[in-house]
């Protein structure tokens, strides 16, 4: 959908296809790290002019094969200023979240973003338009072969929009390999209460893809079924109830350039006729040094969203999930019941007996993995829930 | 050869009594009516009492009806044999008559290779049966006769005089290309033309010439020359498997000739190099010669001596071919079974040539058999071929036709679901007429057609083609001077389709046209002088991109970027000199004038600011064909050779070079829908020089070829892409591109084996390629700009290529190729945005992927070589990387649930078998 790079997006195929005529053959590579690893800013975030919150993240790049992305950036001032000379600070909350809950901005100024950093570094962005997003058309799925591809659908009647960018929030309803009724009170078994039932939970998880399209090439500025993610058959976000929040955000042509290029250089690189990487610099600078690097896009712009909800009773039924788990279930004896509630405390008890029902000779059980899905996820339903 | 021994000794016996000669003062008178030769002899020698020698066979359709009185004999036989093509001769009291050619009274003069004999002359000149006039020029089909070449004199004059012809294979007619034709005597040489045709100057005499040819039998034909004169020689094909590597077929060439930085293979030696699929493959075989480098295994882009691959400029029977290559670069364009041989012009690049910064890629095909028709077919994995060829009119006009075509798409079913439903299929199509009007007169006319379409998951489906024609007249003044006048049209198109998502269907449409004109003279002054020269025109128009609506249902806007014309111009003046035996120079000209044509629109920055559309101050549209602005100037091509013993030379060379047409890619391989751009006030023309210098010694007899070539070579107004540049549907390239120069230099080590049973060369070369943003308007420097390696910068490559020969039906290849991996641009950190890890990549090209090994192996099994057999078949076996190293194309780094990942891309990553059989008939 990002017209403009067409003739890239050709061959993340060509990469498949020349490999699989011939071999599989790609495989994981990791370079020995490199030294001096630039410690870089790095701003995220967009000045909302609406009642709604701001919120921008400033963090450090780290180390390639770093263990942890997370490097906040702490203790900065933060403040948004307009053309005609107004600041609006926006405040550290923590951990390198910075925020406002209404800037509330006359949206016929230009809005830049200024930070003093503690090792006395400036970086100033600059001036951008506010941008008003229009609303989200609809959000929709797709039965494809073997997946399910979702899909956002967004215009603006006054055709003033053109760039979009998109991102979303995903929660989906999941259980566990095997129910597990019963847990140990310390002493003896019991069965598990309402509160205490690890077998259905919710995850979720932030859009990692970027997401981008444009109507600029269009008679009309139009977004017709711009696809978001592709959830494959057999996972388990689909296997009973599903839903996902789209964001739209309205964005400069240059905006869309800059995400292009990041996006470009995480998920569309490596086959035979793909881009070479390039760093190509955002709109705000170092003013301190001009030959600080920074990483970031300031935008100013209001936000839309739309949350829907998909049930597994539309989807194929041949779509079965895979368990992320290797599982199996085990016959205990009672006898070695209180044994391994010792010395195996992973294990869950699960089905409750074989032989007699009132005269249960022992349990089944399985590896926590298996029977708990809170280790993924959490029992709690959220509270835009509303699915049924 | 008896008839030679004969006259041989009637010579001699007649020598003795030459000077007993004298002109006949008796008088006679005759009156024959319609009298037979018989009658006439038998009346004269009653009549003179000489004797006469004739064969009565040769006589036989000879009336004679004469009345003269009182005449000597001589006026009688002039009178009798008078508008006749018989001949006397008076010895003494012997006459001998002879039809179509002269007994000789004398010894040929140097047949002793003695002083010429003081004999008297006695006779006018003797009929040269080899003269222009003549409707037929000898073919000299033999070794040992001795052919005369030019008017016959008794004594042979000082100086030199010029034999020209051409050099044909016995069996087909066909031209032999590079053939050499050489005097050991005088240590003078040439090789063939494209036509097959040579010229050479000698001094008068008696001469052996050695003839040489790529898969030829070694030759030579005996001569005398006497004046100026033609000589056409037929060669036999050597008929044995033969899978020696020629490089090039004058063994002394690599010494003798001036030109630096030349390889030329035949399709032989090309055939041995295993390659994938099994196919012999043009442009693979390209990339195993020193200083040609590739930036992966599926490129059929080529980078020689550091220069970027567009700035190649590829000629198949001089039609410049776009792209030369199928399915993903996989398969070169070039149907291997027409195809005669290639040249590669590294350094020397000739006058002739312009308009590419790096080198020419000469590739030729072979003109149809002109004795019968013959064919060939082959069959391999993925691919079929088959050709025709034979006389339209025999042994004036023939015909070859080739077509190739590949069934790939069994292959493709067998992949996963996601790709099941792709498609890639190719064909190419060759056409080659040759007609020779007359001996002096001969047309060439070609026609080539490739088509390429893929579709991958039934989404976006891709289409390319080429499609040249041209026509080339060759027309010899004389012996020293010919010329070929060409008139052809070089057509290459692309489109991509997509219709999956209804309101977004489009189709995009990229095509370029280029019309030729050429007038080339080559004229052969004195054995130590030739001279070349000539004009060539070419009118572009290139359509850069036009997106069209595809469906009812779409809201695509049609969107056209302007055509772009423009005019190539140049004139071109050459002259190779021998200045002494040792000492050769080869000094050319070429001066090229540009001309960028409406009608177009362009726009104007403000000065000393980058070129962005803000700084755009005013545009101006122009005209249809109205010149918008020109650039220019000359290009020099100069190489000198100095010979330090006979096996042993050394030479240097200078060359400059001017581009126009650039093509703007930000992929690290050509891809099949990068775009062309030309010249405008806005784009600069790309200029080249390059400096080098080399040592070149023979050894065993020539049979072992060395060389070292260094070279420096500097570009500038290369384009290169800016970070996240758009080029597709860009009307506004100069945006998105920055001029960048370029520097290289390198060392080329050759070893070369052309004869016996083992065979084969061995290459390695040393060599850097860096690129520097110098643009003052750029805005944005890559690296800062600083110099950084190019792409295709592999400083260490090592190529050997050998065939070893265990029987005439039974041969073996390897190929080893080993270099240092190729720049690349790593991550050097990692942050958090939009959701996923990110990363933060270096500065342009600083890091290097592993470095690349690869062994091939093959073998050819010839069937009999019985002559008299329906089809001769032959089969190649063979496996591609039979280390099954998983070689890097490319590293890359992908975001995958959130977390980057690094990964290494191998194309040939196992070991590939192959199997191909060719068939004969």
């Amino acid at each position: 959908m990002i017209r403009a790079t067409r003739n890239k997006i050709i061959l993340p195929g060509l990469v498949l296809l020349a490999g699989l005529l011939i071999c599989g053959c790609q495989k994981l590579y990791n370079p020995k790290p490199v030294k001096n690893s630039p410690n870089i800013l790095v701003v995220e975030g967009v000045i909302d002019p609406s009642a709604d919150s701001t919120i921008f993240k400033l963090s450090r790049t780290v180390q390639v094969n770093a263990k942890t992305t997370v490097a906040p950036e702490l203790g900065a001032i933060v403040n948004a200023e307009d053309d005609q000379n107004g600041v609006y600070p926006i405040p550290e909350i923590g951990n390198g979240t910075y925020a406002f809950p209404g800037l509330r901005l006359n949206i016929t100024r230009k809005y830049r973003l200024r930070i003093r950093t503690t090792d006395g570094k400036e970086y100033v962005s600059n001036f951008v338009p506010v941008k008003i997003t229009p609303p989200i058309d609809s959000v929709g799925f797709t039965i494809l072969p073997d997946s399910l591809q979702v899909y956002v659908s967004a215009h603006d009647p006054t055709g003033s929009t053109r760039y979009y960018r998109w991102s979303f929030d995903e929660t989906w309803l999941f259980h566990a390999f095997a129910p597990s009724e019963y847990i140990s009170n310390g002493y003896k078994l019991v069965e598990r209460t309402i509160d205490q039932q690890i077998y259905f939970c919710y995850a979720s998880s932030l859009s990692p893809t970027i997401v981008l399209a444009t109507s600029n090439k269009l008679a009309h500025d139009v977004i017709y079924q711009n696809p978001l993610t592709l959830i494959k058959g057999s996972s388990e976000k689909i296997e009973r109830e599903y839903s996902v929040l789209v964001r739209q955000y309205a964005i400069t042509a240059d905006a869309l350039n800059y995400w292009a290029n990041m996006k470009r250089n995480s998920d569309q690189l490596g086959s035979i006729f793909a881009v070479q990487p390039s760093e190509i610099t955002g709109n705000i600078h170092c003013t301190t040094n001009a030959a600080t690097p920074v990483i970031g896009y300031i935008s100013a712009s209001t936000v839309t969203s739309k949350r829907v909800f998909l049930g597994n009773n539309s989807l194929p039924r041949r779509w079965q999930p895979i368990y992320p788990y290797s599982c199996s279930i085990d016959s205990i004896p009672n006898s070695r019941v209180q044994l391994d509630l010792i010395d195996i405390p992973v294990s869950e008890f699960t089905l409750s007996y074989y032989g007699n029902v009132f005269n249960p000779l022992g349990y089944t059980a399985t590896e926590r993995e298996c029977a708990d899905c809170t280790i993924r996820g959490t029992t709690v339903q959220p509270s835009f829930w509303v699915y049924r | 050869m008896k008839k030679i021994y004969f006259f041989g000794l009637c010579f001699v016996m007649l020598c003795r009594l030459a000077a007993a000669q004298d002109v006949n003062k008796k008088t006679i008178s005759v009156n024959f009516q319609q009298a037979t030769i018989e009658q006439v002899v038998t009346d004269l020698e009653a009549k003179t009492g000489y004797h006469f020698y004739y064969t009565q066979a040769q006589f036989d359709s000879l009336k004679v009806t004469l009345q003269l009185n009182d005449k000597p004999l001589e006026v009688i036989l002039n009178a009798a044999f008078q508008k006749t093509d018989y001949h006397y001769a008076i010895i003494d009291q012997n006459v001998f008559l002879s039809k179509a050619r002269q007994v000789s009274t004398s010894l040929a003069p140097g047949f002793f290779n003695a002083q010429p004999a003081n004999a008297p002359p006695a006779n006018a000149a003797v009929t040269d049966y080899t003269v222009e006039t003549q409707a037929k020029v000898a073919e000299a089909t033999t070794e040992n006769k001795i052919y005369e070449i030019g008017i016959r004199t008794n004594s042979i004059k000082a100086g030199n005089a010029t034999l020209a012809g051409y050099v044909r294979n016995i069996k087909t007619g066909e031209a032999i290309i590079g053939a050499s034709i050489y005097n050991p005597d005088d240590k003078l040489g040439v090789s063939t033309d494209q036509f097959g045709y040579y010229s050479l100057t000698l001094p008068r005499g008696r001469h052996t010439l050695i003839v040489k040819g790529l898969g030829m039998k070694d030759t030579r034909r005996k001569i005398i020359l006497y004046s100026d004169g033609k000589l056409n020689i037929e060669m036999q094909e050597q008929v044995t498997s033969l899978k020696e590597v020629t490089i090039s077929a004058e063994k002394v060439a690599n010494v003798k000739s001036v030109e630096m930085g030349v390889n030329k293979l035949d399709i032989k030696s090309i055939k041995q190099i295993p390659t994938a699929f099994g196919e012999a493959d043009v442009l693979r075989v390209v990339l195993t010669l020193p200083g040609v480098q590739s930036v992966g295994e599926a490129t059929t882009g080529f980078n020689v001596r550091g220069g970027a691959a567009d700035q190649n400029l590829v000629l198949f029977n001089d039609a410049t071919i776009y792209n030369p290559s199928h399915f993903f670069g996989f398969f070169s364009a070039f149907d291997p079974d027409l195809v005669k041989d290639i040249e590669l012009y590294k350094s020397t690049i000739p006058e002739k040539y312009g308009g590419r910064l790096s080198s020419v890629l000469d590739v030729t095909d072979r003109d149809g058999n002109k004795k019968k028709f013959t064919g060939s077919a082959g069959i391999g994995l993925l691919t079929s071929r088959l050709n025709i060829e034979g006389p339209i009119v025999k042994d004036k006009t023939s015909f070859i036709f080739g077509g190739r075509t590949t069934y790939s798409d069994w292959l493709l079913s067998l992949l996963p679901e996601a790709y099941k439903h792709s498609s890639a299929s190719f064909y190419d199509l060759n056409l080659g007429i040759t007609h020779q009007i007359n001996d002096k007169n001969t047309l060439y006319l070609m026609g080539y057609m490739s088509q390429d379409h893929f579709r991958l998951n039934s989404d976006t489906a891709y289409a390319y083609s080429n499609k040249n024609a041209n026509i080339k007249w060759k027309h010899n003044f004389n012996n020293k001077l010919y010329s070929v006048l060409l008139f052809g049209i070089d057509h290459y198109d692309y489109s991509i389709t997509s219709t999956a998502n209804p309101v977004d269907g489009y189709q995009l449409k990229f095509g370029v046209n280029q019309y030729n004109g050429r007038l080339d003279f080559n004229y052969y002054t004195n054995p130590k002088n030739t001279v070349d020269f000539g004009i060539s025109s070419s009118f572009y128009i290139l359509n850069p991109g036009n997106e069209q609506p595809d469906g009812a249902k779409s809201l695509v806007v049609p969107d056209v970027v302007e055509q772009q014309r423009a005019l190539e111009n140049a004139i071109y003046l050459g002259d190779k000199y021998d200045i002494t035996p040792k000492l050769s120079l080869s000094a050319g000209i070429r001066y090229s004038l540009y001309a960028f044509l409406g009608p177009q629109t362009i726009d104007h920055y403000a000065p000393n600011l980058p070129r962005e559309p803000v700084n755009v101050t005013d545009s101006t549209t122009y005209g249809t064909n109205k010149v918008i602005n020109t650039y220019g100037g000359p290009e020099l091509r100069l190489s000198a050779r100095y010979n330090i013993n006979d096996d042993m030379s050394l030479k240097a060379a200078y060359n400059s070079m001017r581009q126009f047409i650039h093509l703007i890619s930000n992929t690290t391989a050509i891809s099949p829908t990068d775009t062309y751009q030309l010249s405008d006030p806005n784009i600069k023309p790309q200029y080249g020089q390059q400096v080098s210098l080399g040592l070149y010694r023979n050894a065993m007899a020539n049979t072992i070829e060395t060389s070292v070539e260094v070279y420096y070579k500097t570009i500038d107004n290369y384009l290169d892409y800016r970070s996240g540049a758009t080029l597709l549907l860009q009307p506004h390239m100069e945006q998105q591109t920055l001029n960048t120069r370029g520097k290289a230099y390198g060392v080329e080590f050759l070893i070369r084996k052309t004869a016996g049973k083992l065979n084969g060369w061995l290459s390695y070369t040393y060599s850097r390629t860096y690129l520097q943003q110098d643009d003052p308007y750029a805005g944005e420097l890559i690296n800062n700009g600083g110099w950084y390696p190019a792409n295709y910068d592999k400083p260490n490559d090592f190529n050997f290529n050998g065939n070893y020969r265990f029987s005439h039906r039974f041969s073996v290849s390897l190929d080893v190729t080993y270099s240092t991996g190729r720049p690349i641009t790593l991550p050097i950190a990692k942050y958090e945005y939009g959701g996923s890890e990110r990363v933060y990549y270096s500065d342009r090209n600083a890091y290097r992927i592993p470095d690349y090994f690869r062994t091939d192996l093959s073998m050819n099994i010839e069937g009999n070589h019985k002559v008299h057999q329906l089809t001769h078949n032959s089969w190649s076996i063979g496996v591609y990387n039979l280390t099954g190293r998983a070689n890097a194309y490319s590293t890359f780094f992908q975001e995958q649930g959130g977390v980057i990942n690094g990964y290494q891309l191998s194309i040939f990553a196992k070991p590939i078998p192959f199997i191909n059989y060719n068939i004969r008939f």
